[in-house]
């Protein structure tokens, strides 16, 4: 039986190992589950929410969004716009200093924008945001003047984004493009410490940040995709902020008295689009009818446990352009079937619904969907996509079904960005919608400065958009995500872009 | 023998050119990464995306871009990460350790609980020993292997609190992949030990043994085993090729940073040389790693190398 006692001698050597590790909590150590490793943390490389969750904390811009939204200085004390608009003069902060300890000044930011635009912003996704920008003008050591080449009413809103956040000239020229990829250096209230590519980014605090030194003393990323992971990891200690929150855990979640959930209104919306051009739904009034015959209040309830909210156009209610006396179509199943059979199309007509398979809720979404519209007698069969394909070439050329699946995150909280993507005609993901209307529309609130006029004609088009039932709207998911109650003083945002500066753990 | 050996090597070459091959083109008849790299950017033309695809020697035609990759790793170098431009190479010096670490800890698991059990299920056929194992074996063949690896994380890292439930953080971290793996690959290996011990100790040269008055741990480890191991062996050739590719799943569950996640990622993002690298540098592992055991059979079974 000797044997035995090898297996004995294995199972042992195991155990060892097993002694309690559970390096999680260090003190003053924040640690943050991101979805993805977006592997370069220059802020022109990149456009993607993980990105901004650790850039705002490593770099500022001239401008900044406080917790609730509100645009307030940032690296410019102030600024004005001069000569009808055609020119923005930016006031500096004094006494700011990267974390290389070189000088924050108007040469800086001449610098920053100046790579914005040039070749080597050319490469990445953020130039296009800031191409209204003809000319960066220092005037003195901190004054600084944006010369306009067209006009750009959201100019000021982007200069809060990723962008345009301020990199120092000295070591970028120094150390070269590549390694300010992989060390970044900004103004912000964290230093960047070590990078492991796919596994985590530590950064450390720094403290002569301007806006008052961090309470924590190091914050660390680890990248980790599955949801349901970052859940366990939450549970067992190994993190913080779970970002990735399946609705089916919720209630796990909130049945462990360390950890708490926030579900809070964020800018992600959720619809269903229809081929405009082709089959049942060319006609507005079928689209009307398939719309009443969903049940939208319903979905929100019992698949997304309530964390949404009902939306009768693309934006949530802190968009810019939202207009609360815009009111969805009621579900209306009787009058559904009247409207279709007015419209001569028979019972038992079939039409496709194409969405992407990995998304676990819309996957339910789409089924609810399909036997509200059995009820009324049309049979919608499912299709189903992978993430990439999907959007890059099942919409982006037109090879969708009647209905389709778009989830778009209006992160910069002014219609503009969703609608002009959406709605005006040859955009990239707008397949279908060819309306001399609406890019009419789209582009005069593009060359206006005055928000009323804006808001106004962004709703107009939103109204537009409705009446012409372009898609079936079906809600406003919140922004969820679940923290560890040990965590302090986070304020919640719905931009995502959490700000730690305030931040402390017990 | 070096002979042989060369022959093996030039297939290895042929088949690594063949896979990246397959693979570089069919990642490009699926989605476009430019796409992926300016969704969310506010207003992008198609000169935008022109422009980012020129950049990452993408308007070439295909046979142009394969080349240059070919070229490239012919010089060592695997390119860049489309996103944010890390080298591949040093992506999968990290990836493949972490890899190579947890498939060869649980294939060794595996033996030190297989072969045991298997030999044990053996001599005494019948019996509930032997009953209970093949239960067992059973039961682990029938695991989808996610569900074991979360099992294992609900007991000991959130009700336990011993181990941590992903990352490789710390030597802590391989417990619980590792021990999902082992144990999946024990439930089929105890199963192959088994039937090639029954067949083994039913042979004649095993009562020639014993009538000689030899021990029963000489017979069984020294004369029997030997003989159980071709099957085995060949068995864990085709064992390891899956450990390295990663069970992807089980890499994910766990959030394991080896070459499963690696590729998986590639593959989701289209990051077309994150993903060739990967595949080449797998496929060459897995022809190796095929060899080395063609060459193992020989020195298990010396018959074998004479032929």
């Amino acid at each position: 039986m000797r044997y035995k006692n090898l297996f004995l001698a294995a199972a042992m050597s195991v155990l060892p190992l097993a002694a309690t590790i559970n390096a999680a909590h260090a003190a003053g150590t924040l640690t943050v589950a991101l979805e993805r490793d977006d592997g370069s943390w220059d802020p022109i490389d990149t456009f993607t929410l993980t990105w901004g969750r650790i850039g705002s904390n490593i770099f500022d811009g001239l401008v900044q969004r406080s917790t609730d939204l509100k645009l307030q200085p940032g690296l410019a004390t102030a600024w004005e716009f001069l000569d009808d608009n055609k020119r923005i003069r930016f006031t500096l902060r004094k006494g700011v200093k990267f974390h290389d300890g070189e000088d924050f000044n108007a040469a800086a930011v001449k610098f920053t924008f100046d790579r914005l635009l040039g070749p080597e912003g050319a490469k990445g996704p953020q130039q296009a945001n800031y191409t209204s920008i003809g000319e960066v003008k220092v005037v003195d050591d901190y004054t600084v003047d944006f010369i306009l080449k067209s006009p750009d009413p959201v100019l000021i809103t982007k200069l809060a984004g990723y962008g345009g956040m301020i990199v120092p000239p000295k070591y970028i020229q120094e150390k070269g493009d590549e390694y300010f990829n992989l060390h970044p250096v900004g103004t912000g209230p964290f230093k960047f410490a070590d990078y492991k590519p796919k596994i985590s980014l530590t950064l450390e605090a720094n403290p002569d940040y301007w806006g008052g030194a961090p309470k924590l003393s190091g914050l660390v990323y680890r990248f980790i995709s599955e949801a349901a992971t970052q859940v366990s990891e939450l549970q067992s200690g190994g993190i913080d902020i779970a970002t990735l929150v399946p609705i089916s855990l919720i209630d796990t979640i909130k049945g462990d008295p360390k950890l708490e959930v926030e579900s809070i209104t964020g800018p992600d919306v959720a619809m269903l689009r229809f081929n405009n051009t082709d089959g049942i739904t060319k006609d507005p009034a079928v689209r009307k009818a398939l719309i009443q015959a969903v049940d939208r209040e319903a979905i929100i309830e019992q698949i997304l446990q309530g964390n949404g909210n009902p939306i009768a156009s693309l934006q949530s209610s802190l968009s810019l352009g939202y207009d609360p006396n815009l009111k969805p179509i009621p579900f209306d199943p009787a009058a559904a079937k009247a409207a279709l059979d007015k419209a001569g199309v028979k019972p038992g007509t079939s039409l496709e619904l194409s969405f992407v398979g990995t998304d676990a809720t819309f996957r339910e979404v789409s089924q609810t969907v399909a036997a509200y519209l059995q009820a009324v007698g049309i049979n919608a069969s499912l299709k189903s996509y992978e993430t990439n394909v999907y959007y890059t070439d099942i919409i982006a050329h037109g090879k969708t079904g009647s209905l389709y699946q778009f989830q778009w995150g209006g992160w910069t909280f002014d219609f503009d960005n969703t609608a002009y993507l959406l709605y005006h005609s040859g955009q990239f993901w707008n397949p279908y919608i060819k309306d001399a209307k609406l890019d009419q529309l789209l582009e005069a609130q593009r060359s206006t400065y005055n928000v009323d006029e804006r808001k106004n004609i962004l709703g107009e088009v939103a109204a537009y958009a409705a009446d012409q039932a372009f898609e079936m709207p079906l809600y406003n998911g919140n922004t969820l995500y679940a923290i560890n109650k040990r965590v302090k003083n986070l304020a919640p945002t719905p931009d995502v872009r959490f700000r730690f500066v305030d931040v402390s753990v017990d | 023998m070096p002979a042989y050996i060369t022959k093996r090597l030039l297939q290895a070459l042929f088949v690594v050119i063949v896979v990246t091959l397959l693979v570089s083109y069919a990642i490009r008849l699926s989605g476009d990464p430019t796409a992926m790299l300016v969704s969310g950017g506010a207003a992008v033309t198609e000169q935008d995306l022109q422009n980012i695809r020129a950049g990452l020697g993408l308007d070439q035609p295909f046979h142009m871009q394969y080349l240059n990759f070919i070229s490239g790793v012919v010089k060592g170098d695997f390119g860049k990460s489309f996103f944010g431009g890390t080298p591949v190479w040093s992506l999968i010096a990290q990836a493949l350790p972490a890899t190579l670490l947890l498939s060869f800890l649980s294939l060794i698991l595996s033996f030190v609980i297989s072969i045991p059990l298997g030999i044990h299920a053996a001599v005494k056929s019948g019996s509930w020993a032997d009953q209970i194992v093949r239960i067992l074996s059973l039961v682990g063949l029938s695991f989808p292997n996610f569900w074991l690896a979360i099992m294992l994380v609900l007991i000991f890292s959130i009700k336990l609190e011993w181990l941590p439930s992903s990352g490789f953080l710390a030597y802590s971290g391989l417990v619980l992949p590792c021990l999902t793996l082992a144990l999946i690959l024990s439930a089929v290996n105890v199963r192959i030990v088994r039937s090639a011990m029954l067949e083994t100790l039913s042979a004649q040269f095993i009562l020639v043994s014993r009538a000689k008055g030899l021990k029963d741990r000489v017979v069984l480890y020294k004369h029997a085993l030997r003989n159980c191991l071709i099957p085995l062996l060949t068995f864990v050739g085709l064992q390891f090729g899956d450990l390295l590719g990663g069970v992807v799943i089980v890499e994910r569950v766990f959030n394991w940073p080896g070459m499963g996640s690696l590729a998986f990622d590639a593959i989701s993002s289209r990051d077309y040389p994150v993903l060739q690298g990967t595949i080449t540098v797998l496929a060459l592992l897995i022809v190796l790693t095929n060899l080395v055991i063609d060459i193992a059979y020989g020195i298990i079974d010396p018959r074998i190398g004479r032929k």
